[in-house]
């Protein structure tokens, strides 16, 4: 009797451990197969401070809103960005709000600091994962091509709901992985 | 008495019939008196170490297999084979519930291979996804996740995974003590798991590692998430958590045990001296109101509750516990845990009198080490004697260094102390050797 319920609750317990995982899958490929799409431009990251070996540290160009007026916020406090697209197709934040707005695309995110009067974003875009032999020369290229002068790297992002995932990195015009198998030829 | 005692005494007692120190009555009446020594066989320990090293292999085994292909496969075939191991492991302990509910051995390793393969699994969907990078969110789902099992599959490494989860997790909220302080409640949910385990078998290698890490973990909990509020609290909040760990290991249920079979008592007094020991130090008083790790300004009224709730709690539990000593007259033991007393006093007095708190640990520290020396002395105990007069050598010549003696005096000192050393102990020796 007592070992039926042990086992009776052991299953629920299974249960939830696949669960959350599986809910995790769930949530991000929705966002990937109905989210819109942005390119949002990267920008290089300070080589030293990246954590090295697994995946490319991404930080994108133009992090930061005008500070929203009136209001005091502190770092790390839930904020919404505001995404327009610029005349060349990227995506750029224009503003932030603090309550979840109506028509224009979003990103739900947090604020990172405020530095006169602009604010910049803690963004939920950080890093791009990789095979681990690969990381080291993906981020070597992603460096090359995000530099400034050349600034021909970008991600592209499926957001819904101002839920943000990574569908690709792009480098030179060309997804990372094909940059890379290029680079392992020569 | 302690097993290995009985186990010792049991093969003492054919030996001590022949040479008619005992009869055979009074060997089965001792025989009776103790009753059977239920034995973990040397067999099933073995079972339970190479079990949780095998089932770790098998998890690493299976995640480096998926790696090798990893790049070709699709994201949401990584995604999915992401929930194998989990799927797995879940299987294996199922299994394991099932037809070997007995086993000590199998629940351990199945559930410690489990409680690593959902790890596993968060972080494999974590990089699939390009998740960024919020260590304390993972790590807190992770635990909460797999602190049912030392539940329901009675295993102890899960709740030992999990205490130290929820420290680093508190850990990476250090500079955040709203949330930080949440490690008292999350390690709670462990205490009838302890206090289980501590009821079938104390002083074993299961709860000696269990307690262990519980208060290596629990140390270094307070110091991310306690004493944010008011400068220089860590100087009565620390005395006081070592005191309570002292006290608790100090709990008479079983007598014979080793220093390493008790760490709560062996890392409580080694903490209570070492802070003691501090505390003689000027610079500590000097710049108590200087300077606080991860001192946060914004914690005031409503959102500094939990933090002294806490921490009263602990003091309390620290005053109680060396009341119910003193009452009992036991002076050895109870005046170790005379540190947070003597720390509240002098932080309160430190303001009248730079030198009064020095004062108040120099004289404490000489007293206590006087007293273990005069009862090492009083139960011809070397190991006792010694560790007093370590402790007496140590304040003396932290005392030389910070005056402004030369150096022939200093090393006069050390002559001294150490002259001192070798003839207690020739001493004693002789003493001993008289004795007998």
């Amino acid at each position: 009797m007592k070992s039926k319920l042990i086992i009776g609750l052991f299953l629920a317990v299974s249960f939830i451990q696949i669960i959350t995982p599986l809910s995790m899958i769930i949530k991000r490929e929705s966002v990937l197969k109905n989210g819109g799409q942005f390119k949002f431009k990267t920008a290089p990251v300070d080589p030293y401070d990246a954590f090295r070996g697994r995946y490319v540290a991404l930080r994108i160009e133009d992090n930061y809103v005008p500070a929203i007026k009136g209001t005091k916020l502190s770092g790390g406090q839930a904020v919404y960005a505001l995404i327009d697209i610029d005349s060349h197709g990227f995506a750029k934040f224009t503003a932030a709000a603090t309550v979840r707005p109506r028509e224009k695309p979003y990103i739900q995110t947090k604020t990172w600091y405020i530095s006169g009067d602009k604010m910049y974003l803690d963004l939920p875009i950080d890093r791009y994962y990789m095979e681990e032999k690969a990381a080291l020369m993906a981020e070597r290229i992603y460096q090359q091509y995000a530099q400034r002068g050349k600034q021909d790297a970008y991600v592209v992002v499926r957001i819904k709901d101002g839920f943000a995932v990574i569908e690709s990195l792009y480098v030179g015009g060309q997804k990372i992985e094909e940059a890379l198998k290029q680079e392992r030829k020569r | 008495m302690n097993k290995m005692g009985i186990k010792w005494l049991y093969q003492e007692l054919p030996e001590l019939i022949t040479r008619g120190i005992l009869t055979q009555e009074t060997a089965d009446k001792i025989r009776q008196y103790y009753g059977e020594v239920k034995s973990i066989s040397k067999m099933t320990v073995m079972l339970i170490i190479l079990g949780t090293i095998g089932a770790l292999l098998i998890g690493l085994g299976i995640i480096l297999l998926f790696a090798h292909n990893w790049e070709q496969l699709s994201r949401l075939t990584r995604a999915v084979l992401s929930l194998a191991p989990l799927a797995i492991g879940q299987g294996l302990a199922l299994w394991v519930l099932w037809k070997r509910p007995q086993s000590s051995a199998f629940k351990e390793g199945s559930a410690t291979f489990l409680s690593l393969m959902v790890g596993a699994a968060i972080a494999l969907i974590s990089q699939t996804y390009n998740i960024p990078g919020d260590a304390g969110t993972f790590i807190l789902t992770w635990m909460l996740l797999i602190m049912p099992l030392a539940y329901l599959m009675q295993a102890s490494l899960p709740a030992a995974i999990y205490l130290i989860g929820i420290t680093v997790w508190s850990g990476t909220y250090w500079d955040n003590p709203n949330k930080a302080i949440l490690f008292w409640p999350l390690a709670a949910i462990t205490i009838p798991h302890f206090i289980w385990a501590l009821r079938q078998e104390i002083y074993t290698l299961r709860t000696t590692i269990l307690s262990l890490i519980m208060v290596i973990c629990v140390s270094f909990a307070a110091s991310f998430s306690l004493g944010k509020t008011w400068h220089g609290s860590w100087i009565i909040i620390f005395p006081s958590l070592y005191s309570v760990f002292y006290f608790l290991g100090r709990l008479e249920v079983n007598k014979i045990t080793t220093n390493w079979q008790r760490p709560l008592r062996l890392i409580g007094a080694i903490g209570l001296f070492i802070l003691a020991f501090q505390f003689t130090f000027r610079y500590i008083w000097q710049h108590l109101d200087d300077y606080s790790y991860g001192m946060n300004r914004n914690i005031s009224g409503i959102n500094a509750l939990p933090d002294y709730i806490i921490t009263l709690a602990i003091i309390a539990a620290a005053v109680l516990l060396f009341y119910d000593q003193v009452k009992r007259k036991n002076i050895t033991i109870s005046l170790l845990g005379a540190v947070p007393l003597l720390a509240i006093i002098a932080y309160l007095v430190r303001g009248q009198s730079a030198i009064l708190p020095l004062m108040i640990f120099n004289v404490y520290l000489f007293v206590l080490s006087l007293s273990r020396i005069i009862a090492g002395f009083r139960s011809n105990n070397f190991a006792v004697i010694n560790t007093g007069m370590l402790m007496l050598a140590i304040l003396i010549i932290a005392r030389f260094f910070d005056s402004d003696v030369s150096f022939i005096i200093k090393g006069l000192v050390f002559i001294i102390v150490g002259v001192g050393f070798l003839v207690t102990n020739a001493i004693l020796a002789r003493r001993m050797r008289g004795a007998k």
